[in-house]
């Protein structure tokens, strides 16, 4: 048995090691380079808790968290609305479903260089499509991405970002609803419930395991928006209004562009905190809308 | 304690496995060197040839974006001619090479030589990656044989970090078929930019509220749009020590005014029209804009893409205060301070041959840069391919060559002034006055942080 022992640990130790080299020895040593001047290019220098308090003093730093909650204020329900709705009527006896279903799931294998270019156009004030559209309807045309309301900023930003997103959505609430036995729902339709009433009070109930992960998983992913912002204003160095920065974008810059790793070290960790508590504030509520029964 | 034997095995193995990833090993540091030479050592190449055949030297050669900036005959010339120096070279794509040349430098695996943005070189040299090459150029080199870029990323204390491949100047383009059709006179070397802001008025067409043909090429980039804007008010970003923000000096703010309001008023094209009609180049080779502030490198593409249209150059207009000022960028050489002292050697011999005659030559017939040894100059006197008047960019930027205040910060507060003249000039969303201010504030902090 303890021979066993000794070759299991054989046995696990490249994993462990990769663990421990590729994950473990990132994360501690980005923790402690939030404390030091770092430039990768010289030994880190101990500088305590300067990086944290001149994130702190930082607008950009508030204005980055503002954006980035309400990115995902807008980006977050319309993207499980969606997601919910479009795997609702997939789910149902259609032609074409395949379809329907690889249309919904393309913009998800869309490069996001290609979906920005794409979208920063059809956003375009003077020469964009959806402002063209608009203008048929007699409707002004509008500033999307370059809007001075931030918010304006934002909620077109979530719209590409749905546009993305929404088809992986869908395929794990079309999973779900694809498990929702076919008794109960013809049991509902022998006692009268409508197509509605057969949705909210049968459908939505049984698959809410599936929306609680799905709310879960865009809302991570929301905080972590990072190559959509890229993609619509043309990269770092085309400077990038600060009225519409996230954080991740002050992290990329600071690392990889101004080589101030810890500066950026100090805003991932902020990031990872801020992304823990809003997990951990959903998973509070959890019981009281989520049925695993 | 077989379970504890288990752990120290395991301990072992990840000191093993640290251990190989922090073994240097790259370009050719056989014993790095952690100081900077101060006083680097006779050459091979300049001991006398006939006393014993040369060292074998090994040299590692970075090169952004492969050989499409540095010309490839060039460097099969070095090779060629300096058989004692074994060459490797690598390279990336002009997008991925800060990223590979950083992970490499954190390594202790970059090469003994490579070319980035003068800026980036500033940077390097703070930070004490680059090697001072002022002994090396007292030592081999005649400085009254090159221009002054030469000199390009020379701090305020005397260190040079690297040396420039080439310059890179702006020079007013204008397509003669335009000004013909609009009767109006061609622009001249004595042009200010009132002149050409009221030649721009001249040859734009409106028709209702849309414009078809603009006067002026308004960007909004740095070496072509705000930078020479702000100049020839009698601006200025930085004072001359470059680590005080002038960007709250109101002369300033007249600049970057006078490019806004170009941009408003329809007679400077906007940003959307440019991305809209395929760039600036094709907006001004099609004669939708009439004038473009064009960088030296762009004739390449001209001259390719666009070989029918009718164009020239005349020197940037004159400031307010009746001098020139010419934005010039450089890409340039630098050699690694932890390379070896015989890598650093080799380095050197093979900057000095990218500096002779030969290679100058090379660099000047290909028209991506201006030479930095002024005797290459004498390529343009028989030079046939357009712009015919080259005076334009070699007279002016031997006139008023400035660079675009770099020093060791400037990629940081750079981005911040860009970001400042997105939103008053691309987007309109800010007022001059509100952008300067903001990026006054910022860009004053970054300065005083790199102090």
């Amino acid at each position: 048995m303890r021979k066993q022992n000794y070759w299991g640990y054989i046995f696990t130790l490249p994993f462990v090691i990769n663990v421990v080299v590729f994950l473990i020895f990132p994360v501690v040593f980005s923790a402690y380079i939030s404390f030091t001047q770092y430039d990768l290019f010289n030994a880190p220098k101990w500088t305590g808790l300067t990086n944290w308090i001149n994130m702190f003093n930082k607008d950009e730093f508030w204005i980055s968290m503002r954006n980035v909650f309400a990115f995902a204020l807008i980006f977050v329900p319309l993207q499980t609305l969606f997601a919910f709705l479009i795997a609702f009527l997939l789910n149902q006896a259609l032609r074409a479903k395949s379809l329907f279903r690889l249309m919904y799931f393309m913009p998800v294998v869309t490069p996001w260089l290609a979906g920005g270019v794409v979208w920063a156009w059809m956003f375009n004030h003077q020469y964009g499509v959806i402002n063209w559209f608009l203008g048929l309807f007699n409707i002004d045309p509008v500033h999307w991405i370059d809007n001075k309301s931030w918010l304006v900023v934002m909620a077109s930003i979530a719209i590409v970002n749905v546009w993305k997103g929404v088809g992986q959505s869908m395929i794990i609430l079309l999973a779900g609803m694809q498990n929702v036995p076919k008794e109960v729902l013809e049991a509902g339709q022998i006692d009268g419930a409508s197509g509605w009433k057969q949705l909210t009070h049968i459908v939505f109930p049984i698959v809410t395991p599936m929306v609680y992960m799905v709310v879960i998983l865009s809302t991570i992913s929301a905080f972590q928006a990072f190559d959509i912002f890229l993609g619509l204003f043309g990269g770092i160095q085309a400077g990038i209004p600060q009225q519409s920065v996230v954080p991740n974008l002050v992290v990329y810059r600071d690392s990889f562009v101004l080589f101030k790793m810890g500066p950026a070290s100090a805003m991932a960790w902020i990031l990872f905190f801020v992304i823990l508590v809003v997990t951990l504030f959903q998973r509070y509520f959890e019981k009281r809308w989520v049925h695993y029964d | 304690m077989k379970k504890r034997s288990g752990l120290w095995m395991m301990m072992l193995a990840l000191v093993l496995v640290f251990t190989a990833c922090s073994s240097g090993g790259g370009g050719s540091k056989n014993t790095p060197s952690t100081s900077p030479s101060s006083a680097p050592s006779s050459g091979t190449e300049s001991a006398a040839p006939s006393e014993k055949p040369p060292k074998q030297l090994s040299l590692t050669i970075g090169l952004p974006g492969s050989y499409e900036v540095t010309k490839k005959e060039i460097i099969d010339k070095f090779i060629e001619t300096h058989p004692h120096i074994t060459v490797k070279i690598e390279d990336a794509p002009w997008g991925d090479f800060t990223s590979k040349i950083a992970t490499q430098i954190a390594g202790n695996t970059m090469p003994d030589v490579w070319f980035q943005e003068n800026a980036a070189i500033l940077g390097y040299g703070k930070r004490g990656v680059a090697e001072d090459l002022k002994p090396y150029i007292e030592r081999d080199l005649n400085a009254s044989d090159y221009v002054d870029a030469l000199f390009s990323a020379q701090t305020s204390d005397g260190k040079v970090w690297g040396i420039p491949h080439g310059v890179n100047s702006v020079a007013l383009a204008y397509n003669k078929s335009v000004f013909e059709a609009a009767n109006v006179d061609l622009p001249t070397d004595d042009w200010t930019y009132a002149d050409l802001i009221e030649a721009a008025k001249k040859l734009t067409i409106k028709e209702g509220n849309n414009v078809k043909q603009f006067g002026f090429i308004g960007t909004a980039s740095i070496t072509t749009g705000w930078f020479p804007w702000i100049k020839q008010a009698g601006g200025m970003v930085l004072d001359d020590t470059k680590t005080k923000s002038m960007l709250n000096d109101p002369k300033t703010l007249e600049g970057l005014s006078q490019l806004r309001q170009g941009i408003q008023d329809g007679y400077f094209t906007n940003n959307d029209f440019l991305t809209a009609n395929g760039g600036a180049l094709e907006v001004f080779a099609t004669g939708k804009s009439a004038m473009y502030m064009m960088q030296y490198s762009e004739q390449v593409s001209m001259n390719s893409k666009f070989p029918d249209a009718d164009w020239d150059v005349v020197k940037a207009p004159k400031a307010v205060d009746g001098k020139r000022y010419v934005p010039f960028v450089t890409n340039s050489w630098l050699i690694s301070s932890r390379a070896s002292d015989d890598s650093k050697e080799a380095a050197w011999q093979f900057l000095k041959f990218y500096l002779g005659e030969e290679a100058q030559t090379i660099l000047a017939e290909s028209g991506s840069s201006l030479p930095v040894k002024q005797s290459a100059y004498t390529v343009f006197d028989n030079s046939t391919t357009k712009p015919l008047n080259k005076k334009g960019f070699t007279e002016g930027v031997a006139e008023g060559g400035v660079t675009l205040d770099e020093n060791a910060s400037w990629a940081e507060w750079r981005l911040l002034v860009q970001q400042e003249v997105n939103e008053a000039i691309v987007q309109g969303n800010k007022s001059v006055e509100d952008a300067l201010a903001a990026a006054h504030k910022g860009v004053q902090q970054v300065l005083d942080e790199n102090k």
